[in-house]
């Protein structure tokens, strides 16, 4: 929520922003607070002298990958994450590390102007140091969402742009949204998210826990133990949810975890899988999340009792 | 002939007289408390402790899976776990005469999880949730990497005679595949977060299957090393009086290491690596109990077992219902031990 | 192939060695060493620091690898001999009492180790030779405790009396007066004495106290340059060995039939 407030709001006295750029400055940035330059407030709340129109940007997260280009900015990137794949198009580029380990001197040697990061990616500290402006996001609830096309719109300067692309997921969620209500026979199913076999679930305050919400579906995991926790097993096994979301990898042997075997969805079969494609528009807190909805909805209608 | 023997039944019953009874509270008490936290073990988890009574009192089809399918074999498990590493620990303790040594010294775990990695990227599986076929799969694995690591070391010391060598080896062979292992997560990284949980250490999954695995594991390791403890007492007079007395020293050092190489991969491959237990298990009865090896070596596991069950109480409790991975827990109770034991040294020196 | 030289019916040759290089690294501590140990004799090795007298022992031991040279336990080649056997017939002690948790007994036990093996239990001989052993070291008093509570000096009795205990035909021991006080030392000397004479054990000790080591059957004097003798006491002071080892004037005296060693200090007070 901060978050949202403060990096909406644009410092624009000029003298702010000197006295920002020189504390700026005694962090090592230099250079950067140029004419048209912004101050903007960060989700790992620090001030973060951000470029007029950044040109040369950098995203180390899928999802900031898709939102940029959601925005019509695909070309403005340098170079993206190890794992960004969507859209097609900047496989061509560049790909200097994940979200624990970053190759920083390519990230040096590529000049960019803006890296997006996410608020778990340390790496953002260091490049600050080197005078680099990084911007970290925060994504982990499903109104981030909506919040990161709105940042990112601002800072690439396409606040419009930004406002159309929500208000078009917005539509479409909606629509995806009605029509399953509108199938729905009968009580709300209890669903289990697993996100990996550790076991951790996605809880309610999750994105994945949003689009559940969307759905109107009852997550079983309480929304006190965080958007993703490590459950103990047994928890699963005694909110007996109707229907277990999970990998490809680890469905097979679900009835083969001590007592599983008597939970209702592995007993009746009521097991939802994605391919590998598939999963990441769930998995992704990015623009394609109506897609990502369409295929949880479409399984639910499938199996669900 | 009959005075000497009798004069020496004296002596020796007062040799172990003064030790019996000791020796055997301190075992009944471990057994107590083992007890104790076996049926914690059933009351602690998601439910309250009050509902979990009542279950016990009258269980329902779901409580009865959730009691005797979940909680006891996890319980059960942790215990044979812990008791593998407290034996694993102990005897490597004897082995390198170092009270420092502990079972993942010669690159046994570093191995054990590279083996497991390299199978669940084969069969592009999950931790720990496994049939029968699954678990001796892993079992495997974890028993050839480890034992591919102790060969390594042996190879790089060039033998088994030189300790500080094999000590040294065992940390750079540790070190070396250990970044395998990093090295091939990396290129999956959607295995990474659950390979991470797991070599946190995760009790989580362990069921009969498993339980039953770790027990005959267990069976396997402790009763040889029981019956050929005495080398172990023997290498406490130093090397040369032991090789002196007729005991091979290499031999001793291979069935020894084996049975530590064997116990390690068992529990790496059932629930990752719990750092500490093998450590501050036989720590913990020295400290209380002044013993041969044959004692030691049944006193460790029991002490072993008893602090894994209570980490895997508090791993379930105290976030619940979501869970801490027990190594986590087990490596902040071992570091404060440690911690102690050094600041009690430290104060009284 | 070397042969051992004939040992006589009535004084067997318990040891021998032959042409014996034993060295660390580059260096050579023993070169060429060859030795005749006879059953039924108390020899005790001489020399200053660093001549290698532990050294000697450690490889008559089988615990050191020499270079080259050969070493024959009781006429056969040490190699030939399966390990616990040449156990059962080669006591060892290390110059340093360990103190270990074990009790008393159970160290002197460990002696019983080549006789049992890995899983026997002890039965009566074992017993029998425990209680001998400690006995005869005076340790069967502490038998219940723990060697690391006891003295500098009970630990070096334990330790003799797990040597004893093995019951071998030969005894090396490395300074196994060092922690004693001399009422001690002397008890430890009739004990080896009493071994070699009563027991026809082939006893071989490096002693440090000169007037100790010359109540022993023979000598073995190591020098700096390695050997300088070895034969009985008689012929060690006849050949004024002790003098020739040490590189300074060693004055023997015999007092009551004793040999004793009388520091020069005292000379120039006499004079």
């Amino acid at each position: 929520m901060i978050g949202i407030a403060s990096a909406s709001a644009r410092v624009r006295h000029p003298a702010m922003i000197g006295a920002l750029a020189c504390a700026a400055f005694a962090y090592g940035v230099f250079a950067q607070a140029a004419a048209g330059a912004v101050v903007l407030r960060d989700d790992s709340n620090r001030s973060v002298v951000v470029p007029h129109d950044p040109r040369r940007i950098i995203t180390l997260l899928p999802s900031l990958t898709e939102t940029v280009c959601a925005l019509g900015a695909c070309n403005r990137l340098v170079a993206v994450g190890r794992f960004d794949d969507w859209p097609p198009s900047v496989k061509r580029l560049p790909k200097v590390g994940d979200l624990d380990e970053v190759n920083i001197e390519r990230i040096v040697a590529l000049r960019p102007d803006l890296v997006l990061l996410s608020n778990s990616q340390r790496v953002g500290a260091r490049l600050r140091e080197l005078g680099i402006a990084s911007f970290a996001i925060e994504t982990d609830r499903y109104a981030d969402i909506a919040r990161t096309v709105r940042i990112v719109g601002e800072l690439l300067g396409v606040p419009q742009r930004a406002a159309a692309l929500n208000a078009r997921i917005r539509a479409q969620v909606r629509a995806v949204a009605d029509a399953a209500m509108a199938q729905r026979r009968g009580p709300a199913p209890k669903v289990y998210f697993e996100v990996d076999p550790a076991p951790y679930a996605a809880g309610p305050d999750s994105y994945i826990g949003g689009l559940l919400a969307k759905l109107g579906v009852r997550n079983i995991v309480a929304a006190k133990l965080g958007p993703f926790p490590l459950l103990n097993p047994e928890y699963v096994v005694r909110r007996d949810p109707d229907v277990i979301f999970i990998s490809r990898a680890a469905a097979p042997h679900l009835a083969e975890r001590p007592g599983w075997a008597g939970i209702k969805a592995v007993r009746e079969h009521r097991i939802c899988t994605f391919p590998e494609r598939v999963r990441e528009t769930i998995m992704r807190p990015g623009p394609r999340v109506a897609e990502g909805l369409r295929a949880i909805a479409a399984c639910l209608a499938r199996v669900a009792p | 002939m009959s005075a000497t023997r009798s004069t020496l039944i004296d002596a020796l019953p007062r040799a172990f007289g003064e030790e019996r009874p000791p020796v055997a509270w301190w075992l009944a008490g471990c057994l107590a408390i083992t007890t104790v936290l076996t049926f914690g073990g059933l009351l602690v988890g998601t439910s309250s402790i009050h509902t979990s009574l009542r279950w016990i009192l009258s269980p329902d089809a779901q409580s009865a899976v959730v009691l005797w399918d979940i909680r006891l074999p996890r319980t059960v498990g942790a215990w044979f776990v812990g008791a593998l590493l407290g034996l694993a620990g102990a005897i490597a303790q004897g082995v390198f005469r170092n009270p420092l040594a502990e079972p993942y010294l010669l690159g046994t775990a570093s191995g054990a999880a590279l083996g497991v990695t390299i199978v669940l990227f084969a069969s592009g599986a999950s931790v720990g949730a496994l049939a029968w076929t699954g678990q001796l799969g892993l079992a495997g694995a974890a028993v050839v990497g480890a034992c591919a690591a102790i060969a390594l070391t042996i190879a790089l010391a060039r033998g088994v005679l030189q300790t500080s060598n094999l000590l040294l080896s065992g940390i750079v062979v540790g070190f070396l595949l250990s970044a395998v292992t990093s090295l091939l997560l990396l290129t999956k990284p959607d295995m990474w977060r659950t390979m991470q949980v797991f070599l946190l250490g995760s009790t989580g999954f362990l069921g009969w299957s498993s339980t039953s695995l770790l027990a005959v594991v267990f069976c396997v390791c402790a009763i040889p090393a029981v019956l050929f403890s005495r080398g172990l007492d023997a290498l406490t007079l130093g090397e040369d009086t032991a090789q002196s007395l007729g005991l091979s020293l290499p031999t001793l050092r291979l069935a020894m290491l084996g049975i530590v190489c064997a116990a390690t991969a068992a529990t790496v491959g059932e629930v990752g690596i719990v750092g500490f237990v093998g450590l501050v298990a036989p720590h913990l009865v020295r400290e209380t109990l002044t013993v041969n090896h044959r004692y030691l070596l049944i006193a460790s596991p029991l002490c072993g077992g008893a602090l894994l069950q209570a980490a895997d109480l508090v791993s379930r409790w105290i976030i619940r219902p979501a869970e801490l991975p027990v190594g986590a827990v087990t490596a902040c109770v071992g570091g404060a031990y440690l911690a102690l034991l050094l600041w009690r040294r430290t104060r009284d020196a | 192939m070397l042969e051992p030289a004939p040992s006589t019916p009535e004084r067997p040759i318990a040891l021998a060695c032959r042409d014996l290089v034993v060295g660390y690294g580059a260096r050579t501590v023993l070169d060429r060493v060859s030795l005749q140990i006879p059953a039924g004799r108390w020899s005790a090795i001489v020399g200053p620091n660093g001549s290698g007298k532990s050294t000697l022992l450690r490889t008559l031991a089988g615990l050191l690898r020499p270079r080259s040279g050969t070493i024959w336990l009781q006429g056969r080649p040490f190699g030939a001999w399966p390990r616990r056997e040449r156990a059962r017939r080669l006591g060892w002690l290390a110059q340093t009492a360990v103190a270990t948790d074990l009790t008393a007994a159970e160290v002197v036990a460990l002696g019983r180790f080549a006789h049992g093996g890995w899983l026997a239990h002890r039965d009566v001989d074992d017993d029998a030779a425990i209680d001998r052993a400690m006995r005869a070291t005076g340790s069967l008093r502490w038998a219940a405790r723990r060697v690391s509570t006891l003295s500098g000096g009970e630990r070096q009795r334990v330790h003799l009396a797990r040597v004893l205990a093995v019951e071998a035909s030969v005894l090396l021991l490395d300074e196994p007066t060092t922690h004693l006080d001399p009422p001690h030392q002397e008890d430890i000397a009739r004990l080896l004495r009493q071994q070699a004479h009563g027991c026809g054990v082939a006893v071989v000790s490096a002693i440090h106290d000169l007037s100790l080591a010359l109540t022993a059957d023979r000598l073995i004097v190591l020098g700096e340059d390695g050997l300088v003798g070895h034969g009985s006491v008689r012929e060690a002071l006849a050949g004024d060995w002790l003098s020739l080892a040490f590189r300074t004037r060693v004055n023997v005296v015999e007092h009551d039939g004793a040999h004793l060693w009388r520091p020069a200090v005292a000379v120039l007070a006499d004079e």
